[in-house]
C-alpha cells in the first residue's frame, strides 16, 4: 500500500459556483386515499466552490438524492433556490444556459448507457445535443475521450451490453465530461461496482478531477468512499444537512452524533500497518536458480 | 460440539453453456463447512461464490454443467443424487435466503401464507417473527411483499429460512439492498439466530469488511477458486494470498486522509475453460515466471488456513526454496521438505 | 465424473433465429411465408383467374380441375382464395400500421409527460378498450359506409388501445432509467429523447404487440366482412370468402370450410410467431453483463 498522496484540489477562489439557499422539497401524496406530503428536503443550504469535491453522505430517506436532482434542476423546489453560477437551475430558460455545464454520473451500471447506441454515440450524445462540435470533430473527440478515462478507443463500436459494469461507468464518466461541464454530480456512482474497480474508478476520478478542475459533488451512502474523494462532506439525515465539514473532520471526531454513528460503520478490522511485512515472502532474500534450473523471479521487482 | 461437515467441495469444477460459448464459473473449488460455523464466502463479480452457494442446493441455471469434482452437503451428494433425495435435501437440510428480500418473496401472496406454504404455520410463524425482531406481527403476516419495507422484508426472509429448523443456511447478499446502520442489524441478527439454531451459516458476500464483526470463517474466491480460507480474525490481519492483501489494501476506509489508494489493476478474469495456471497472475505484484503455467494447488499453510498461491505452497514453493510464510524472514533459504508448516504469522 | 442431471424443461436452448426455434414456431414461420408469397404473387402464379365465371361446373366440389371447387357463379375458388388471402394481408397490415405509428407515439408522450396528457391518453385508450370490438367496429362503418377504408378505421381503433398501453407500460420503465436522466441533464430536448432514447427501447415490445394486433386485425375483417360491412364484391377478403359461401353451407361445405380453415390457419401463425419473437425479444431486453 502505498502511501502516495493524492492530487491536490484546486484550491476554491472563494465565489461559490453552487449555491443551494434554503431548498426545500416535497412530494405531495399521490392525492388518492390521501397519502401524506414527504418532506424529502426542509430548508439546505450548501454551497461549492469551483473544483471543489463536495461530499454528500446519507442513507435512503435522507434527502441526498433528492438535493442531487435540485442541484441538477430535475426537480423544482418547493421553496428556497438552487443557483449555479448565479443563475436558477430550474425554471425558465435554464436548460439552454446551462447546457453542457452541469452533467452527471448515475448509479446503475445496467442502465446508464442506452442500449440501443454505440458506446461512441452514447458519449457523443452531449455535443450532439448542445450541438457546439461538428460531427468529424465528435467522433475525435470521442476516442481522445475515451483514452482519458483509461478505456481502448476500440471499445467505441461496441454495444453497452458487450462491456463490463466498471467499463460502462467509465463511459458514463466520459460523456459526463466531454462537454467540459464546470459541475459533475456522481450520485452513487460507484456504489453497484465490485470492490476492487470501486477503488479504480474513485482514483479516475480524482486524477481527472486534479487534470480538468471541474467541481463535483459525489453523492453516497458509503462514508468510506465519500470520504476518500471529498475535500468537504455533509452529512444529509431525514430531510436535513445535519453536519458539514472538512473532511479531515470524517477521520477523527465529527460533532453530530449521527456522522458518529455512520462512522461506526466503518471498517475496524484490525490490520497490521503500512511498514513492511516482515512476516511475508517479499521480504525474503532473492534467489538464484535452484537445483532443478527453474530460476523464480524475485517478487520485489517482479510483477 | 460435534466436527461433522454440512459442506464439503472438493475440486468442484462447473460451467455454463452460453451462447458465446462456455463460460468456467468454478474451476476446482474446494470448500468445507462444519456444523454451526459461521463462514463467510468473499469474493467480486465473477469469482464464482454465487454458484457454489447455489451449487448447495443444485438451485443452478438450465444451461449449468457439472464437469468436475464434488460436492456434499450433509454427506448427500449433490450432483450425484436422485431428483426426490434433492427435494429432501432442500426441505430439511438447506435455507437460503436471497439478495433482493422484497422480490425474493411471492408478490401475489401474503406473508402468513408464503411462510404456511414453507411449512410454518400459525403460532409458529408468529414465534419466528418475534425471533427476528419484528413488531406488530399481524400487521406484517398480513402484509404483501410489496408493503414491506427493506429492512422488513430481509427479516422475513431470514425468519422463513430459519423456520424449517435447517442444518446450513446459504444467505447471498442479505444485506445488499438494506441501508448501512440497518446492515448491522440484520447481519447480527441473521448470525445470532444461526448460532441459537446451532445452524451453519454461509454468508456470501463482497463485503469483505462486514464479515469482520460477524463470522469466525473466512474463505476468499477468485477465479472460480477458493484461494485462501481461515479463521477471519487471522485472515484479515495477516493475509497471504497476494489477492486478499491487494483486496484489502485497496479499500477505502482505513487509509490516512490524503493517501492514495492502489487499486488492483486488471479486471477480474471471465474463464472460457480451466485455467492454465493461476487465475491472478495477471494482476498479481508478485508473479512468478511459472504461475501462469502452473496451477497452484489449494493446500493447508497451518492446521486451520489453506492458501492457493505458489508463494506458499506446494512442490514448486518448496523447490524454489520459498521460506513458508511468518517468522522465518532473513533465514537462509534452503530446499524445506514439503510439508514443513509454517509457524502463525502474529 | 457425471453430468448433473438437469430436467428437460429447465433446459434453456438458445436458438439463433430472431425469434424461438422450437418445432411450433418454425412451422408458424413456414406457413406464413407460404401465405405472404402466394399473396404477394397471386396473379403470377397458374391458378386462375378470380373474376371469371361460369368457367367449370356451379358449386362443384374440389377436384382435379379445381382444386377448391367452385362457387355459385362458377368461379374457381383457388384464385379467389389467393386473391382473399392478399386482401386480408394488405388490409390488416395497413391497418397495423396505421396503429402503430398512432400508438406508439400516444404510448411515449403518456409514459414522458405523465401528468394530465399522459392520464387523458390512457383513460381514452381504456374507453376504447372496453367497447366489444365487433360493436365497435360495426358503428365505425355505419359512419364510414361499408368498404375497405372503413375496416381499417375500424381495425386503428380497435387495435391502439393495447399497442397505447403496451408501449405505454414499456416506456415507463425506460424513462425511469439513467441513461435518459443522463440525457435531460445534458438539455435533450424531448423530442430526442424520445426518438433516440425511448423508441429504440420499446420498438421490441411494439413489434410483438403488432404481430398480436396482426391477427386481431385479421379477424376483425374477417368479421366485418361475412356480416358483410367490410370487403364487398367483386373484391374478395378470406372474412367475404366465408359470408358468400355461408348461405351453400348445406349443399357446398367446401365454400366455407376451405377459406375458414385457411383463415384459422394464418392466424394461428401469426400468433405463434409473436409468441415466438416476444420470447426472443424479451430475453435480449434482460440480458446485461455485469
Amino acid at each position: 500500500m502505498s502511501s502516495a498522496m493524492r492530487p491536490p484540489q484546486t484550491p476554491a477562489n472563494g465565489r461559490p459556483l453552487v449555491r443551494v439557499s434554503e431548498l426545500a422539497v416535497t412530494y405531495n401524496g399521490s392525492g388518492r386515499g390521501g397519502a401524506e406530503p414527504v418532506h424529502a428536503l426542509r430548508g439546505v443550504s450548501l454551497e461549492v466552490c469551483p473544483g471543489e469535491t463536495v461530499g454528500l453522505v446519507g442513507e435512503s430517506g435522507s434527502g441526498k438524492t433528492t438535493l442531487g436532482r435540485a442541484l441538477l434542476g430535475l426537480v423544482a423546489p418547493s421553496s428556497g433556490e438552487v443557483r449555479f453560477d448565479g443563475a436558477p437551475v430550474s425554471g425558465r430558460g435554464a436548460g439552454r444556459r446551462l447546457r453542457g455545464r452541469l452533467q452527471v454520473v448515475l448509479q446503475n451500471p445496467d442502465w446508464s448507457l442506452n442500449p440501443s447506441l454505440r458506446v461512441w454515440r452514447s458519449v457523443a450524445e452531449p455535443l450532439a445535443i448542445t450541438r457546439s462540435v461538428s460531427r468529424r470533430e465528435r467522433r475525435r473527440a470521442v476516442d481522445a475521450m475515451l483514452e482519458l478515462v483509461g478505456l481502448d478507443p476500440v471499445l467505441a463500436e461496441r454495444r453497452p451490453h458487450e462491456l463490463s459494469g466498471g467499463q460502462r461507468q467509465r463511459v458514463a464518466i466520459a460523456r459526463a465530461m466531454i462537454t467540459k461541464p464546470s459541475l459533475i454530480v456522481f450520485d452513487e456512482a460507484v456504489t453497484a461496482l465490485d470492490a476492487s474497480v470501486q477503488t479504480q474508478v474513485l482514483n479516475l476520478i480524482q486524477d481527472l478531477q486534479a487534470e480538468r478542475g471541474f467541481a463535483a459533488v459525489f453523492i453516497s451512502h458509503d462514508l468510506a468512499a465519500v470520504r476518500y474523494v471529498s475535500r468537504r462532506i455533509a452529512v444529509a439525515y431525514q430531510g436535513e444537512l445535519v453536519e458539514t465539514g472538512p473532511v479531515e473532520r470524517f477521520y477523527g471526531e465529527p460533532e453530530h452524533p449521527y456522522t458518529r454513528q455512520l462512522m461506526s460503520t466503518l471498517p475496524t478490522v484490525e490490520r497490521e500497518p503500512a511498514s513492511p511485512d516482515a512476516s511475508w515472502p517479499e521480504n525474503a532474500p532473492p534467489l538464484s536458480e535452484d537445483a532443478h534450473g527453474t530460476s523464480r523471479k524475485d517478487p520485489r521487482h517482479g510483477g | 460440539m460435534s466436527r461433522d461437515l454440512v459442506l464439503e467441495a472438493r475440486e468442484l469444477e462447473l460451467e455454463y453453456r452460453t451462447r458465446e460459448g462456455r463460460v468456467r464459473s468454478l474451476d476446482s473449488a474446494s470448500l468445507t463447512v462444519r456444523a454451526g460455523e459461521i463462514t463467510a464466502l468473499v469474493g467480486e463479480s465473477g469469482s464464482g461464490k454465487s454458484t457454489l452457494g447455489m451449487a448447495a442446493g443444485r438451485l443452478l441455471a438450465g444451461n449449468a454443467e457439472h464437469v468436475g469434482g464434488s460436492l456434499e452437503v450433509a454427506g448427500v451428494s449433490v450432483f450425484a443424487c436422485t431428483d426426490e433425495r434433492l427435494r429432501a435435501l432442500r426441505r430439511a437440510t438447506l435455507g437460503f435466503v436471497f439478495q433482493n428480500p422484497v422480490a425474493a418473496l411471492d408478490p401475489t401472496m401474503r406473508v402468513a401464507r408464503q411462510m404456511e406454504l414453507v411449512g410454518i404455520l400459525g403460532a409458529e410463524a408468529t414465534r419466528a417473527l418475534e425471533e427476528v425482531g419484528l413488531r406488530d406481527i399481524s400487521r406484517v403476516l398480513r402484509a404483501y411483499p410489496h408493503e414491506l419495507s427493506g429492512g422488513m422484508a430481509a427479516r422475513v426472509g431470514i425468519a422463513m429460512a430459519l423456520g424449517r429448523d435447517p442444518r446450513l443456511l446459504i444467505a447471498d447478499e442479505p444485506t445488499a439492498a438494506v441501508d448501512a446502520t440497518l446492515r448491522e442489524q440484520i447481519l447480527e441478527l441473521l448470525v445470532e439466530r444461526c448460532r441459537e439454531h446451532g445452524c451453519a451459516l454461509l454468508l456470501l458476500t463482497h463485503d469483505l469488511h462486514a464479515v469482520a464483526h460477524h463470522c469466525t470463517q473466512i474463505a476468499v474466491m477468485y477465479g472460480g477458486r477458493v484461494v485462501e480460507d481461515g479463521p477471519t480474525g487471522e485472515v484479515l490481519a495477516a493475509p497471504l494470498h497476494p489477492y486478499t492483501r491487494a483486496l484489502l489494501s485497496a479499500l477505502p476506509g482505513e487509509e490516512r486522509p490524503g493517501e492514495r489508494l492502489e487499486s488492483i489493476r486488471g479486471v477480474p478474469p471471465v474463464l472460457r475453460g480451466p485455467s492454465p495456471g493461476c487465475a491472478f497472475s495477471p494482476r498479481c505484484p508478485h508473479v512468478m515466471e511459472h504461475c501462469p503455467h502452473v496451477r497452484p494447488l489449494h493446500a493447508p499453510v497451518e492446521e486451520s488456513r489453506a492458501v492457493c498461491c505458489h508463494l506458499f505452497t506446494g512442490e514448486l514453493g518448496a523447490r524454489a526454496g520459498v521460506p513458508e510464510a511468518a517468522g522465518l524472514a532473513g533465514s537462509a533459504v534452503s530446499s524445506r521438505p514439503a510439508d514443513d508448516r509454517p509457524k502463525e504469522a502474529r | 465424473m457425471s453430468a448433473a442431471r438437469i430436467p428437460r424443461a429447465a433446459r434453456v436452448r438458445r436458438s439463433r433465429l430472431p425469434f424461438r426455434g422450437d418445432l411450433l414456431s418454425r412451422i408458424a414461420v413456414v406457413l406464413l411465408v407460404v401465405f405472404a408469397l402466394v399473396a404477394v404473387l397471386g396473379p403470377l402464379l397458374p391458378l386462375g383467374d378470380p373474376q371469371a365465371i361460369n368457367v367449370g361446373p356451379r358449386l362443384s366440389g374440389p377436384s382435379g380441375e379445381f382444386l377448391a371447387g367452385t362457387d355459385s357463379l362458377g368461379r374457381s375458388l383457388l384464385p379467389r382464395l389467393a386473391q382473399g388471402l392478399r386482401t386480408t394481408f394488405l388490409l390488416a397490415g395497413v391497418a397495423v400500421l396505421l396503429t402503430a405509428a398512432v400508438s406508439v407515439v400516444l404510448g411515449m408522450v403518456a409514459a414522458y409527460f405523465g401528468g394530465v396528457v399522459g392520464e387523458l391518453i390512457a383513460r381514452t385508450a381504456d374507453v376504447f378498450f372496453a367497447f366489444p370490438a365487433i360493436l365497435l367496429a360495426i358503428l365505425v362503418v355505419t359512419v364510414s359506409g361499408p368498404g375497405i377504408v372503413g375496416a381499417v378505421v375500424a381495425i386503428a381503433l380497435i387495435c391502439s388501445p393495447m399497442m397505447i398501453r403496451v408501449v405505454r407500460a414499456a416506456a415507463l420503465s425506460v424513462v425511469g432509467r439513467d441513461f435518459v436522466t443522463a440525457a435531460r441533464v445534458g438539455g435533450a430536448r424531448p423530442w430526442r429523447i424520445l426518438f433516440v432514447h425511448v423508441l429504440p427501447n420499446v420498438a421490441g415490445a411494439a413489434i410483438v404487440q403488432g404481430t398480436y394486433a396482426l391477427s386481431v386485425g385479421i379477424l376483425l375483417e374477417s368479421a366485418l366482412s361475412f356480416l358483410g360491412l367490410g370487403v364487398q364484391p367483386p373484391e374478395a377478403s378470406l372474412g367475404s370468402l366465408v359470408h358468400e359461401g355461408a348461405v351453400y353451407l348445406s349443399i357446398a361445405p367446401w365454400l366455407v370450410l376451405i377459406p375458414g380453415v385457411l383463415l384459422a390457419l394464418v392466424i394461428m401463425s401469426v400468433n405463434l410467431l409473436g409468441d415466438g419473437l416476444r420470447d426472443r425479444l424479451d430475453v435480449r431486453a434482460v440480458e446485461v453483463r455485469r
